[in-house]
């Protein structure tokens, strides 16, 4: 297999082909527009332009249950857009993969630089309580492997999988090696139109809304947890690099800013977690080797406080905004003048 | 099973009575649509039934169909996403005019542009009944509810101006008229290309009784007065119920 020269977002129209995808509903937003400009011209691929990011979502779901693997891709003020229906799809169990291309917000923000402001959005952005996976590689090349896994899980777990990027991964150019060495998980429910199913928000069940029946909406979210808990098991994505020499710290960082991380390898031991949600079990384990849990992320701390809650413990934090990522700052922040 | 009773095929009969109060409209327009199917003997497997939320959205549940049933003002992008992954099914919107035309206008908008080939049935009832009678998208001018007091202010939506130089299908029709109202259905049905039935149905106990009238029947009645029967219209009157002439993009 050939060296290919590749953008982030060319990457996940490729392995998303390698996958299956058959459908595909957007809305242009930058930094993610690349995502249906490649995929308009995919012979075997049906590729929308909706009217909003909200019909986009709602297409994909029509088009799953109608048996296609569906996709859509978009940044965060289209991700807002979709919160209400990623929630439907959890509830009907619909197999889909939604790419989130990060930007800086809140509101419009800054279009075109990458930010990580979308990561609690993705487990708490719907109404009620859903158990997504959500992906986020730091590389060309890991966006296409974890497109592929993306894929596989929408379909292990019946549930929407989001992939997280950002304005940076997304708009790099890598060589990677576009195999097709994976196994591909086929469609497992009978597509709409073969039965008298019936696929409700409300909460159900066998295809019958049960609108006052406490039990059975614990039982149905009792096994939409376990359900995504065992599929994630599955998809245990994360990197560890122990360090060269003694160190009592760990760097946690992901996505565009963990590059950066690699600087300081040397220095301290790094912890990437690809596997975003549910989170990594292995960190409740590699936490305790160290003194000092050092963290980065461009936001205000929202995978800090997740990791702060599963520990149980203080981390010391360092926000990286405004889409600049700049290591004499981010030196300057951790070694200090 | 007789001729009669053979558009019972279509239903999930031990899951009725449905949740709708007694007096309500919404059950002869589900009732028409299954006469209508059955009359062009639509595939059981081969047909899909979409629908939002509100009273009107609870009917997806009732067809013995694959059934959809989805967010509020959702209805026509899950169809369309049907339609476009499956070109082989017959995709059938039954939703409200609340969900259709007012949190899902656009949509609306950009199907019809898009003229994808589905049919969507609205209950168009004049107001927000699941939520206890707040002024809808179809409500009247100068009509009271919970949200307009003092009556309302505004003008209803005119759906069908929407369709005018459009290669799509717009009927409206009533409860009262049964007949005219399967034959909308099937019209609509039938139709390659965006089909949108606008079917007036009655809802007394959050609205009609606030205006005044004693029963369910006594608004049936109005609809048999105030209606008339004009189905070739270039444009339909305010009074008028019918199927506009298909007008083809020049």
């Amino acid at each position: 297999m050939p060296k290919q020269l590749l953008q982030g977002n060319e990457a996940i129209v490729m392995a998303a082909e390698v996958a299956g995808l058959k459908f595909f509903a957007g809305y242009p937003i930058t930094p993610a527009s690349e995502i249906i400009h490649e995929l308009v011209n995919k012979k075997h691929i049906k590729a929308l332009q909706m009217e909003d990011e909200i019909a986009s979502i709602n297409a994909i779901i029509g088009a799953s249950l109608a048996g296609l693997k569906a996709m859509t891709a978009t940044s965060g003020p289209g991700f807002s857009l979709m919160q209400e229906s990623i929630g439907l799809a959890h509830m009907m169990e619909v197999p889909l993969v939604i790419v989130n291309v990060q930007r800086v917000g809140p509101s419009t923000g800054m279009p075109t630089l990458p930010a990580q402001g979308d990561v609690i959005q993705c487990i708490h952005g719907s109404h009620g309580d859903y158990f997504p996976i959500v992906f986020y590689p730091n590389s060309v090349s890991e966006l296409y492997q974890y497109t592929v896994a993306a894929f596989n899980a929408a379909e292990e777990s019946m549930s929407p999988v989001i992939l997280l990027s950002d304005g940076y991964i997304s708009h790099l150019y890598e060589t990677i090696v576009p195999h097709r060495d994976f196994t591909i998980k086929p469609r497992s429910r009978p597509p709409l139109g073969t039965g008298n199913r019936h696929f409700t928000g409300l909460s159900h069940e066998d295809s019958v809304p049960q609108t006052s029946d406490a039990d059975n909406y614990r039982r149905l979210i009792t096994r939409f947890r376990e359900k995504q808990q065992m599929t994630a098991r599955r998809h245990n994505y994360y990197e560890y690099l122990e360090c060269g020499k003694e160190t009592d710290t760990l760097l946690i960082s992901y996505g565009a800013l963990s590059r950066a991380a690699y600087y300081f390898k040397n220095d301290f031991a790094l912890y990437r977690p690809i596997r975003m949600f549910p989170v990594v079990e292995e960190i409740k384990s590699i936490a305790p080797r160290y003194k000092r849990l050092l963290m980065m992320e461009m936001n205000m701390g929202q995978y800090a406080h997740e990791i702060e809650r599963i520990l149980h413990r203080d981390i010391e934090f360092i926000p990286i905004l405004g889409g600049r990522i700049d290591l004499k700052e981010i030196k300057q922040k951790i070694y200090g003048q | 099973m007789d001729n009669n009773s053979r558009f019972k095929r279509y239903l999930k009969l031990d899951l009725l009575p449905t949740p709708w109060c007694p007096g309500c409209g919404n059950g002869i327009a589900l009732k028409t649509i299954c006469q209508a199917f059955d009359e062009l003997d639509l595939p059981k497997p081969g047909t899909v039934v979409v629908s939002g939320i509100g009273c009107s959205g609870r009917s997806a549940g009732f067809f013995d169909l694959d059934s959809v049933h989805s967010v509020h003002g959702r209805a026509i992008p899950v169809a369309e996403g049907i339609k476009y992954a499956n070109d082989a099914l017959n995709v059938v919107v039954v939703s409200g005019d609340g969900d259709l035309l007012g949190i899902g206008g656009n949509h609306l908008l950009h199907a019809i542009r898009r003229n994808t080939n589905i049919t969507v049935i609205c209950y168009a009832n004049e107001i927000y009944g699941m939520t206890g009678g707040q002024v809808s998208p179809t409500t009247p001018h100068n009509t009271k509810t919970l949200t307009t007091p003092q009556g309302n202010p505004d003008y209803p939506t005119d759906v069908q101006s929407l369709f005018k130089h459009r290669n799509c299908f717009f009927a409206r029709t009533t409860a009262y008229h049964l007949n005219h109202m399967k034959k909308c259905f099937l019209e609509a049905l039938k139709f390659k290309g965006f089909s949108f039935v606008e079917a007036r149905t009655m809802c007394i106990v959050n609205y009609g009784r606030r205006l005044g009238y004693k029963n369910s029947n006594e608004m049936l009645l109005h609809y048999k007065e105030f209606y008339k029967i004009n189905d070739n219209a270039e444009e339909l009157a305010q009074n008028e119920i019918g199927i506009l002439k298909s007008t083809p993009v020049s």
